[in-house]
């Protein structure tokens, strides 16, 4: 039915919507004046924990993160 | 009235408009009030139009055109379309027509 509805060039070149949808959003905060530039590009700051699960047990978490250890 | 950037084109959607989901491309988004209009930039998104006319715009960013510098704009023309030249896997090639695609749109919103 929507088979006759082209794919996206990202998708065909293996990225996902959301990939595609948060570059698109990095490129814009980047175009900003200040100092909405600076406020925005802390909304791209991350930081989480993230463990494999093995035999019903979580194993050490890795955690990425924008922020300082401290 | 408010003027949506559709993956299908620029869609104009008035108050009693039938309910549809519209995939948007980054464009200009127009709020016309009376004289008035208010002129936003869509990174990408969805907008929901609902029956009761409501028009609900999700996006990741949309910012006030006045925010946005044009000589960051120029430069980031120029920067992707650099990087097309220079990209070799598909990835690379896709992430510098996002650039390009996204900073042309920029400009033509700054401009029109």
């Amino acid at each position: 039915m929507a088979s006759n509805v082209a794919v996206p060039f990202w998708r065909s070149a293996g990225m996902t919507y959301i990939t595609y949808s948060n570059i698109c959003a990095n490129m814009v905060r980047n175009c900003l004046k200040e100092p909405y530039r600076s406020e925005a590009l802390t909304r791209e700051k991350v930081h989480f924990s993230v463990s494999k699960w093995k035999d019903g047990k979580p194993e050490k978490p890795v955690i990425r993160s924008d922020t300082p250890e401290d | 009235m408010v003027i949506i950037p559709a993956t299908s084109g620029q869609m104009g959607v008035l108050p009693g408009h039938m309910a549809s989901i519209a995939e948007l491309k980054p464009g200009l988004l127009s709020v016309h009030e009376g004289n008035s209009v208010s002129k936003y930039f869509v990174s990408s998104g969805f907008a929901f139009i609902h029956a009761n006319s409501v028009t609900d715009i999700i996006a990741v960013e949309a910012v006030p055109i006045d925010r946005i510098d044009p000589s960051l704009v120029q430069q980031g023309l120029a920067e992707f379309n650099q990087k097309l030249n220079t990209a070799s896997t598909d990835l690379e090639k896709a992430e510098a027509q996002i650039g390009i695609t996204l900073h042309t749109a920029l400009n033509l919103a700054l401009t029109g």
